[in-house]
Order: structure tokens, then C-alpha cells, then sequence
């Protein structure tokens, strides 16, 4: 083996070893990030942690089995009043009054041509030193996204079955969305039910553009959206009470 | 022999990567079972919850009453009458077709806010338990939205000026408290839109109906 030989096969070997090295290195840094993140996981795996979490699957189905008894009752209501419409003329026109009300509130299911808009989490790795709610899906985003759907001319508009009604708000509590009384989580399916070009004024929506648009872009948020021809969306379920406000109206 | 051995073990240690990266990958997506909240975010979401079914079952309790004295009205089609009478007036004043009166809160704005943040506000206020809102006499219906006009920001095709009042009524002391806790909306727009926001409990507000038609003309439905 000559001097050339010896000094070519030693920056190969220099070469392997700084290849070991460096993958080494990396593999070392995301090992103990991993580690991280388990130790900060683990840690959550307290005894106070899981009575909560009991205490809170609980509460959710509670608040299931109220909605059913709720949504059994509205449909007896709607029931009556439909019998009641063929019997009197002035009953029978109250009626369709409160089908009317009810229709305009939210309170019915419907059914028309419109947009399902789906969004969910960024399957990106967050790049070292860059906030995680960057590539999360947040309530703003919601938020936009059905600003963006009423101004296009939506009439009903569902997030993960959800219908929106005049008192409904899109809130972030912790790594979940509130809306109206349901805790929601990624991915988010948004349904809407408007004229035929829905999706086109969305698409140029300034509401659209504006944020939300440029978040999806620049932290690779999954979206997708799609026309349709026939949605069906359900009836909000929940709370009509008015506890503070008195209507000033006589009724019909 | 020595090749053979290097590649190996880079097959090895790239393979580890790659399981390492998907692991760190999956702990940093958001947690969406119940199990992996945190204690705070848990409290949160009980705290939540139980207020949510509290109103379920009020909600469930008055419908169950109503259905009762439809059932008791019978065939006696006054008493009929006047349940649906009640019916009409309650969902047209929850929908927005109708004026409402009570107490709650008017805040006053003064600023350069844009059409996220005042629609941030009204959000806000409505989770905070605003039963009925208006901005500038604007009544706020499910799909009313401020966007930004040719000129000034639009609520139902009615500008807004850089001064307006939002009427929200709802029980006054926690929309306040909602609205002005640290770190809450109204401290955030001050800083950062530099806004004056003025909140003030008032007992008697008047909210004026929508002038718009909300019956649905895509929408129809379904029985």
C-alpha cells in the first residue's frame, strides 16, 4: 500500500466518522427531546389527573343523554304543534309562526346545496424554538373561517355537527374548541349550507384571506374544501331560555 | 467486510432516527383524549361542562312544562293558543326577530379596531352569556358579521364608526367581569389596537329587532 493509497483510505475513514458523528448527534438531540416530552407527559398521570378526567367523561355524558331527552322533546313540540296547524285557523297560524321562528333560529334541521370545509393540525414537525400553537388549529381560525362562510351568504352553518344560533360562541379552553356547549377536537368539519356559489365567495372572502388563509399556508395546516349539492344539517340543541331578556314584541 | 459493517450500521442508526422522529412527532401534537389534559385544563373543562348541563336541564325542565300544558290544553284550543303564542315570542326574541328589554352591559369603543377584533368582542360577549347583542342599533343575529367595507367597517351592510357602542344584555356583573379580567379582551385590544373601551352595567336596555330577513331561501327544512 503506497503513501496515496494510505492517505485516501484515511479521509474515507474521516469521512464515515464524521458521518457517525453527526448522525449520532442528531440522534441524540431528538432522544432527549423525546425524553422531554415524556417526562412532561408522565408527570400529568396523577392521581388528581385521572379522578378529573372521570369527573369530566362523566359530565360529557350527562350532557349527552340531556341533549337526547331535549331533542325527544323539541320533536313532541314540533309533533303538537303540526297536529294543532290543520285544527283552528288562529292556532293553526301561530303554529306556523313558531315553525317559521324556529327555522330562522336554528332550531330546525335543514337540508341544501352548500360547502363542507375541513381543517385539522399541521402534520409538520414544529422546527426547534417555533411555538407548537403555530400548527395547531385555533379558535381564531374557527372563528374566521365561519366569519368568512356567513358573509358568503351561509344561512346554517355546523362545526363538527355543532349548529350555529344567535347566542353561540367559538372559545379555545386548553387544546380544545368550545362551541355552544361541546368541547371539539381536531380535525374540524365545518358544513354549510348556502346559494350555489358559496364556495367561490368563500374562496375571495376577505375574512378568508385576511388570516386564516395565510396560517394554513405558512404552517401547513391540513384544509380542504369541497362543494355540495345536498347537506343536511341538524337542529341546534340546547338552551332557548331567555333568563335577562324580555321580548317587547306582541305576538301574532 | 468493513463496508458492509458501516452501512449496517447506518441502516441501524437511521432507522432509530426515524422511530425517534415520529415518537417526538406524536408528543407534540395536541392531546384530545380526556387522559392526557392537564390537571388546569381539566378544571376547566368540569367547571364548563357542569355550567352547560346546569342550562341543559333548566332548558329541559321549561320545554317539559310546555309540552305539559299543550298536552293539558287538549282540545280547549284558546289555551292551545296562547302556549303558542308564548312559543313565537320567545324564539323570534332568541333568534333576533323581535326587540328585547333588561339589563346587562353597553360598552362604548373608541379606536382603529378592525373587523377580527370587534367580531373577537361580540364572541366574547356571547360567551360570556349575552342573550341578546346589538352594535350601533344593529341587532346581532347568528349571522351577522363586522367586515371591512369600502370605507369603515360594516355590520349588516351598516357602517360602524370608529366610535361605537355595543348593548349586550345578559346578567350585567358577569358580562363585566368577564369582559375586564386581567388579561381578558377589553386589556388586550388597549394595548395592542390602542382603543379606549368603557363597560357600564345598566339596568334598563332596549335592543331593537333585525331589519333583516332571516328566513332561509337555500335552506329548507327537513321533516
Amino acid at each position: 500500500m503506497g503513501p496515496d493509497s494510505e492517505t485516501r483510505h484515511r479521509r474515507i475513514r474521516s469521512g464515515w466518522v464524521l458521518s457517525m458523528a453527526l448522525a449520532l448527534g442528531v440522534l441524540g438531540f431528538v432522544a432527549a427531546a423525546q425524553w422531554n416530552s415524556e417526562v412532561q407527559r408522565a408527570s400529568y398521570t396523577t392521581s388528581a389527573q385521572q379522578a378529573l378526567s372521570a369527573q369530566a367523561l362523566t359530565l360529557e355524558q350527562e350532557q349527552e343523554a340531556l341533549q337526547v331527552q331535549l331533542a325527544g322533546v323539541e320533536a313532541d313540540l314540533t309533533e303538537i304543534q303540526h297536529q294543532s296547524e290543520g285544527s283552528q285557523t288562529a292556532l293553526a297560524e301561530v303554529n306556523r309562526a313558531v315553525g317559521e321562528a324556529r327555522l330562522a333560529a336554528g332550531l330546525t334541521a335543514v337540508s341544501g346545496p352548500g360547502m363542507v370545509i375541513e381543517i385539522a393540525d399541521s402534520r409538520r414537525t414544529v422546527p426547534a424554538g417555533e411555538n407548537p400553537a403555530n400548527y395547531i388549529v385555533l379558535a381564531d381560525d374557527l372563528r374566521d373561517l365561519v366569519v368568512a362562510l356567513w358573509h358568503a351568504g351561509a344561512e346554517a352553518i355546523t362545526i363538527n355537527g355543532e349548529r350555529l344560533v344567535a347566542t353561540s360562541s367559538i372559545y379555545g379552553v386548553g387544546s380544545a374548541v368550545l362551541v355552544n356547549t361541546g368541547f371539539l377536537s381536531p380535525p374540524f368539519r365545518i358544513e354549510a349550507i348556502g346559494p350555489d356559489d358559496l364556495e367561490e365567495r368563500f374562496r375571495v372572502d376577505a375574512a378568508y384571506l385576511g388570516r386564516v388563509a395565510q396560517r394554513i399556508e405558512a404552517f401547513d395546516l391540513e384544509f380542504a374544501t369541497l362543494s355540495a349539492d345536498d347537506l343536511q344539517l341538524p337542529a341546534f340543541i340546547g338552551s332557548t331560555s331567555l333568563r335577562w331578556a324580555v321580548p317587547v314584541e306582541e305576538a301574532p | 467486510m468493513r463496508t458492509w459493517v458501516a452501512q449496517v450500521s447506518l441502516a441501524l442508526i437511521a432507522m432509530l432516527i426515524g422511530i425517534t422522529l415520529v415518537a417526538q412527532f406524536r408528543s407534540q401534537a395536541r392531546p384530545t383524549a380526556l387522559s392526557s389534559l392537564p390537571v388546569a385544563e381539566l378544571s376547566t373543562r368540569i367547571q364548563t361542562l357542569s355550567d352547560a348541563n346546569r342550562q341543559l336541564r333548566t332548558a329541559l325542565a321549561e320545554q317539559r312544562d310546555l309540552l305539559e300544558a299543550y298536552q293539558a290544553a287538549g282540545a280547549q284550543g284558546f289555551s292551545a293558543l296562547d302556549v303558542s303564542r308564548e312559543e313565537v315570542r320567545r324564539i323570534r326574541a332568541f333568534a333576533g326577530l323581535s326587540g328585547v328589554e333588561g339589563q346587562g352591559i353597553l360598552v362604548r369603543v373608541s379606536g382603529s379596531l378592525d373587523a377580527i377584533a370587534v367580531n373577537d368582542l361580540l364572541n366574547e360577549l356571547r360567551n360570556a352569556g349575552a342573550e341578546a347583542l346589538s352594535l350601533d342599533d344593529v341587532r346581532v343575529t347568528a349571522s351577522s358579521v363586522v367586515v371591512q367595507g369600502a370605507r369603515t367597517l360594516e355590520i349588516d351592510n351598516v357602517a360602524i364608526g370608529r366610535t361605537f357602542t355595543l348593548v349586550a344584555i345578559g346578567d350585567a356583573d358577569g358580562l363585566v367581569a368577564a369582559l375586564q379580567r386581567p388579561g381578558g379582551i377589553v386589556t388586550q385590544l388597549e394595548q395592542f389596537v390602542r382603543a379606549t373601551i368603557t363597560v357600564s352595567p345598566t339596568e334598563a336596555l332596549h335592543l331593537p329587532a333585525t331589519a333583516r330577513d332571516l328566513a332561509p331561501r337555500a335552506a329548507v327544512p327537513v321533516e
